[in-house]
């Protein structure tokens, strides 16, 4: 018995917005894997620490017949080797993700292992999100569940069933680790309050989820390139850090994964008042020769700033991220051609959905 | 005042940005830090590098804008830039102000203005740092330590500090069901607390980065001052005060128009009020109730009635009874001189 008996659940979340519900996901499935007699852990990913706002993070969950003891000496590393399955809590982190300079942007399904399954929670057909999950080498199981992304503050917990469903997903698609007479007698002996309406969300999960077996190359190519890290002695003196130079970005780190939407500019209302370029706390905006401002999408992280300090309604509004494929910058855009602009962005604003972010207790 | 000392003032009055128009374009702290979305510190941090220019050096203590900005043998400073630890700030920013001044006093590098912005959020500046800084603060060195406080020690997942303001929910301060307030201290006044101890600082300013004009030309004025200076930021943080990141800005201007965080500056002596601070205590704009500034952030959620009351009367307080409004809780000037 070693380490290749463990499976692995990872679960990747949006860093604050959802540390709460990630790590009770992950509580629940050690309990109930082991009321099925086996043991298990979970352990959040180091290097994810300190979190920030909207940073994809991840959360591991180890089941497997070994001692207890076995799997938290597994577990004492940044993160698993492989993973049999992965609960994505938000749908725009298929795009990408990426927590510190030193991983680059990562696909999705990085440590999915062979014949593995990645459950999304997404609102989303199907065919729509297939065009945005990376493809692998070999068969694996893609599951969509048909639900909100649930948001909340540091401080609280947006208890809206979301936790139950992706319990009763993982039964759906592996088993193995649980089965769904465990995540409902868990459900039952655990949660006081709501219990009907868990248990309907359970149920709705396991028998609503919307599943896809993914054959090799399907989906699509993401090339990752992991940064070479260098060696100690190819570091300066002190490991001291080359500045930017003038005019420049910090290009070993973009960081637009950490938006789930993105401003959207309608540069014929744009009275060129500059707020935008003076609020953004992630120097976006770039000035063009006559007075406009450009967005690197790439190094926004779609905080919503400017959408609310710029005077005029309809002007910069925010999007959701999956709208969009890529980080085409939108002032080349519409100096190219001003009436295709105007119809993209109509397209890219057809969808405009209210911010979906709880603060305090609950509340 | 003698003539160089007006012709001084007449010139840190003359650089001052009038619209924003005028502020510059090129950024010296730049993209690709890993701060939270909405994070006011590091608009701050963008404005402290793009007003001082090429000749700055920047040290900063450990903290939250000391580990988003060097992920990874990565950084987002155009400028120099360097860590320090977490209470080391006052001793960095006097070492380095000593060590530039002996190297051009011995002809090592070229003679020439070169700033020392030393920032420190307010654990490491109000709490742990404060002997440090009030040591700096002593000597006759042009440094600026800039305290960027968000009310909590962010970085870590928001412990208590002193600076948290009354009631505020922290890791440290859950509100129980025995005792719903659990940080029951006052926040601390900094800049009071150095300006009145500390006879040679020329300038001293609270500011907020949610009025980018004052803050740019504080921050400039600072460094013209001369000497030591010291400004204290209030930096609304989405992370630890529990709101939308959307609602930075507007978090920011609500703190100064309900008269929580008054906005002034010490220049030679003289403390004069900016932005909407100015109004307020001239009597011409009225103050916004504390509550709708409170009502937004969710760790203020636990408040009832009475919690509500009691900030508003201690903000009332600073202004209807103290004898320098908003900025010391000194109430018997008068009563000495008679």
């Amino acid at each position: 018995m070693g380490e290749e008996d463990v499976k692995y659940v990872e679960i990747t979340y949006r860093g604050i917005f959802q540390k709460r519900l990630a790590k009770y996901v992950a509580e629940g499935l050690v309990y109930m894997a082991r009321d099925m007699g086996k043991s298990a852990v979970s352990f959040g990913r180091y290097g994810d620490s300190p979190e920030r706002n909207g940073v994809p993070a991840k959360y591991y969950v180890a089941v497997g017949n070994v001692s207890e003891e076995d799997l938290i000496g597994y577990s004492t590393r940044v993160e698993p080797e492989y993973v049999d399955v992965i609960a994505v809590l938000d749908d725009t982190l298929l795009k990408g993700v990426e927590s510190w300079a030193w991983q680059g942007v990562q696909p999705i399904n990085l440590k999915l292992r062979k014949d593995g399954a990645m459950i999304v929670t997404s609102r989303k057909p199907m065919e729509e999100m297939v065009k945005l999950t990376p493809s692998k080498d070999f068969q694996w199981t893609l599951g969509k569940l048909n639900w909100d992304r649930s948001f909340s503050g540091l401080w609280a917990f947006n208890d809206d069933t979301t936790m139950e469903r992706v319990w009763g997903a993982i039964a759906k698609v592996r088993p193995d680790i649980v089965d769904i007479q465990h995540v409902v007698s868990y459900v039952k002996s655990h949660k006081k309050d709501k219990l009907n309406e868990r248990l309907k969300a359970v149920e709705e999960a396991y028998e609503g989820l919307v599943i896809k077996t993914m054959n090799p190359g399907e989906g699509v190519e993401f090339k990752y390139a992991p940064p070479r890290l260098l060696t100690w002695q190819e570091m300066m003196e002190g490991t001291a850090i080359p500045a930017v130079p003038r005019g420049g970005r910090n290009e070993q780190f973009k960081r637009g994964t950490t938006k789930t939407e993105r401003p959207t500019v309608d540069f014929d209302a744009c009275i060129k008042c500059d707020l935008c370029w003076v609020y953004c706390p992630d120097e976006c905006f770039d000035k063009t020769p006559d007075g406009y401002y450009d967005i690197a999408y790439d190094y926004c992280v779609g905080c919503g700033i400017c959408a609310e300090v710029c005077p005029v309604k309809n002007c910069i509004v925010m999007v959701d991220e999956k709208r969009l494929p890529d980080y085409t910058r939108p002032y080349g855009m519409w100096k190219a051609n001003k009436v295709e602009y105007k119809k993209w962005l109509q397209n890219a604003r057809a969808e405009v959905r209210e911010r979906p972010i709880v603060p305090g207790l609950g509340r | 005042m003698t003539e160089n000392e007006l012709e001084k003032e007449e010139r840190m009055y003359k650089s001052i940005i009038k619209t924003i128009k005028q502020a510059p374009l090129e950024e010296f702290y730049t993209s690709g830090h890993r701060t939270c979305q909405g994070c006011e510190s590091a608009l701050l941090m963008r404005y402290l590098a793009k007003i001082s220019g090429e000749r700055t050096i920047v040290v900063g203590a450990t903290g939250c804008m000391y580990v988003a900005n060097t992920t990874y043998y990565t950084t987002s400073w155009v400028v120099p830039w360097v860590h320090t630890q977490l209470g080391g700030s006052g001793g960095a920013a006097l070492g380095t102000a000593a060590a530039l001044r002996a190297l051009m006093r011995k002809g090592k590098i070229k003679e020439e203005p070169i700033n020392v912005i030393v920032f420190c959020g307010d654990l490491g500046c109000a709490d742990m740092g404060l002997s440090g800084v009030s040591n700096a603060m002593t000597y006759d060195y042009n440094l600026l330590i800039i305290l960027y406080d968000n009310e909590s020690s962010a970085n870590t997942d928001i412990q208590e500090t002193s600076m948290t303001p009354y009631g505020a929910q922290t890791s440290f301060s859950r509100p129980g069901t025995a005792r719903r307030i659990m940080k029951r201290r006052w926040k601390k006044n900094v800049v009071p607390m150095i300006i009145a101890g500390h006879r040679n600082v020329r300038y001293a300013a609270t500011t907020s980065p949610a009025y980018p004009l004052d803050t740019l030309n504080k921050i400039k004025k600072a460094l013209s001052a001369g000497g030591p200076t010291f400004i204290h930021s209030l930096d609304p943080c989405p992370k630890g005060w529990d709101y939308d990141p959307m609602y930075s800005h507007e978090l920011g201007t609500l703190a100064v128009e309900t008269g929580i965080w008054p906005l002034y500056e010490y220049i030679d002596g003289k403390i004069v009020y900016n932005e909407p601070t100015k109004g307020i205590v001239e009597g011409r704009i009225k103050r916004k109730p504390v509550r709708e500034y409170l009502e937004k952030q969710g760790r203020f959620s636990h408040f009832v009635e009475e919690d509500y009351d009691y900030f508003q009367k201690m903000v009332d307080e600073m202004y209807e009874k103290w004898e320098i409004p908003g900025v010391m809780p000194i109430r018997s000037v008068e009563l000495a001189r008679k």
